[in-house]
């Protein structure tokens, strides 16, 4: 039996630096990345005051707006003078730039009222911040408010002040109703500074400032009377909606052959009457209204006016 | 070529260094990221393991806190350490106390199999809690890196050669390569 001669083993020297070493390098780099990714996504913290933080819970309570989560609260901290709370807030870095001067904050909690149900998620949840962002210089202290600001206007439109003995049931959010449709909201309601009055300030949409005149009479038209007499019964006449949220109506007379009175500017105040005349009811001049719809119409916009 | 330590035994400890210093990096954002986020009924929470073992204590389950803390924290600590002090001590050589080194990798080996506790509990809670608005759990990236150092541990530990430990510790041997 003749025995081949033995292969030579190969030998092959240890790599001076081994494959394995790249484990803790992609871990270095995976790791990185990761603890990366998480502080871009941070924003900047705030503080924020509030007179009443109930309900309001460190790592559970989120700022949100329009209904988005744009941040946590971090930290719930008592003022150093016990007369209310500073509320910590990480925003999210996309939502960074609502941290600016101006920037309203408020606690969403749930709220029934006639006017309708707000909030009624956070029946579940516990409250939450909403914000609505400002657009001044970056900031990152602010002054909570400590109700629901009223809701954001349209541009167009104009506002009145109405003076008014009793409240009734002008607060915000009633309506401004012109032949029982609703054409405006009130705004804001306050006690006028020497107490005499009410003062109410109401917003009319755009198309339908120009029915408030300068001769506009303006009466409570919330809720409703019942009248029995020898007659009958005489309910007074009220839309079911301002029955229920209370609101304020008005009408505008027919000047003189027709004409009518200059139209109300923007501030103007009037009264409010509790209850309106039958003549007023009767009121039905012609006012031309130039309603959006027919700006918007396709041939207009063709036409390149406006 | 006159070599008393085959080839793959010391790459064998270069393997085990080289897993086990990628579990300690790894261990960092397994730390101190957020492991899951839970949603109860609207409200939302993110843990890290750590704060998550905080909640579970002061929420009275005292013995699942213990629980976790020992299975996510504790252990894979322990673990990364006692590794270490072996790769040191193998490194080195000289093995008078051999025996007990053996019994500490035995150790090791059998606790590394409990640290993947938190990730089954992040796993089986994702897929389990899914009521919707009322209570959703979801798993973060926290969750990712603290499997990743886990499995980088245990391959660790399986790429340590507890023989390496029985050499005899003369001077005269070639030292194990530098890396």
């Amino acid at each position: 039996m003749s025995m081949s001669p033995a292969p030579t083993p190969k030998v092959s020297r240890a790599p001076r630096f081994p494959l394995v070493w790249v484990v803790p390098l992609i871990a270095l780099a995976v790791g990185g990345w990761m603890v990366a990714h998480e502080l871009r996504n941070r924003g900047p913290e705030i503080t924020i005051d509030f007179a009443d933080g109930s309900g309001i819970a460190a790592d559970r309570t989120e700022l949100h707006h329009k209904g988005v989560s744009v941040g946590t609260v971090t930290a719930v901290e008592l003022k150093p003078n016990l007369d209310g709370v500073t509320v910590r807030v990480r925003l999210r870095q996309t939502a960074a730039a609502i941290a600016s001067e101006g920037a309203l904050f408020w606690i969403v909690q749930p709220e029934i009222g006639l006017s309708g149900i707000r909030g009624l998620d956070t029946l579940l949840t516990g409250p939450r911040l909403n914000v609505r962002p400002g657009n001044g210089t970056p900031a990152n202290h602010f002054i909570g408010l400590d109700r629901t600001p009223p809701p954001e206007l349209p541009l167009e439109g104009r506002a009145f002040i109405l003076q008014s003995d009793q409240l009734g049931s002008l607060t915000t959010g009633a309506g401004v109703f012109y032949r029982q449709m609703k054409v405006g909201a009130v705004e804001t309601s306050r006690l006028a500074d020497d107490a005499t009055a009410i003062l109410i300030r109401i917003h009319v949409e755009a198309p339908y400032a120009d029915l408030v005149r300068t001769n506009t009479r303006f009466w409570n038209a919330g809720g409703f009377s019942f009248k029995v007499g020898l007659l009958g019964a005489e309910l007074k006449n009220t839309s079911l909606e301002s029955m229920l949220s209370g609101g304020v109506a008005f009408a505008t007379p027919s000047g003189e052959g027709g004409a009518l009175a200059d139209l109300a500017p923007e501030g103007m105040v009037f009264q409010v009457a509790s209850e309106a005349e039958k003549e007023w009811i009767k009121w039905a001049p012609k006012i031309p209204l130039v309603t959006p719809e027919v700006v918007s119409e396709p041939s207009a916009q063709a036409g390149g006016g406006k | 070529m006159k070599r008393r330590h085959p080839y793959l035994r010391s790459e064998k400890l270069a393997n085990a260094t080289a897993f086990a210093i990628a579990a300690a990096v790894m261990l960092v954002p397994a730390n101190f990221l957020p492991v899951l986020t839970t949603q109860t009924s609207g409200r939302s929470r993110t843990d890290t393991i750590f704060s998550g073992t905080v909640e579970l204590w002061n929420q009275g389950l005292w013995a699942i806190a213990a629980i976790v803390f020992i299975a996510s924290i504790v252990i894979p600590l322990l673990k990364l350490v006692g590794l270490g002090w072996l790769l040191i001590q193998a490194r080195r050589g000289a093995m008078r106390n051999a025996r007990q080194l053996t019994r500490l990798y035995g150790a090791l080996d059998v606790i590394g199999r409990w640290s993947m506790l938190d990730v089954f509990l992040v796993a089986f809670l994702s897929g389990v809690v899914r009521f919707g608005v009322f209570s959703t759990v979801e798993p973060r990236s926290g969750i990712i890196a603290f499997a990743i150092a886990v499995v980088l541990t245990v391959l660790a530990t399986h790429a340590f050669d507890p023989r390496v430990l029985w050499r005899s510790g003369s001077k005269s041997e070639p030292a194990l390569p530098t890396l």
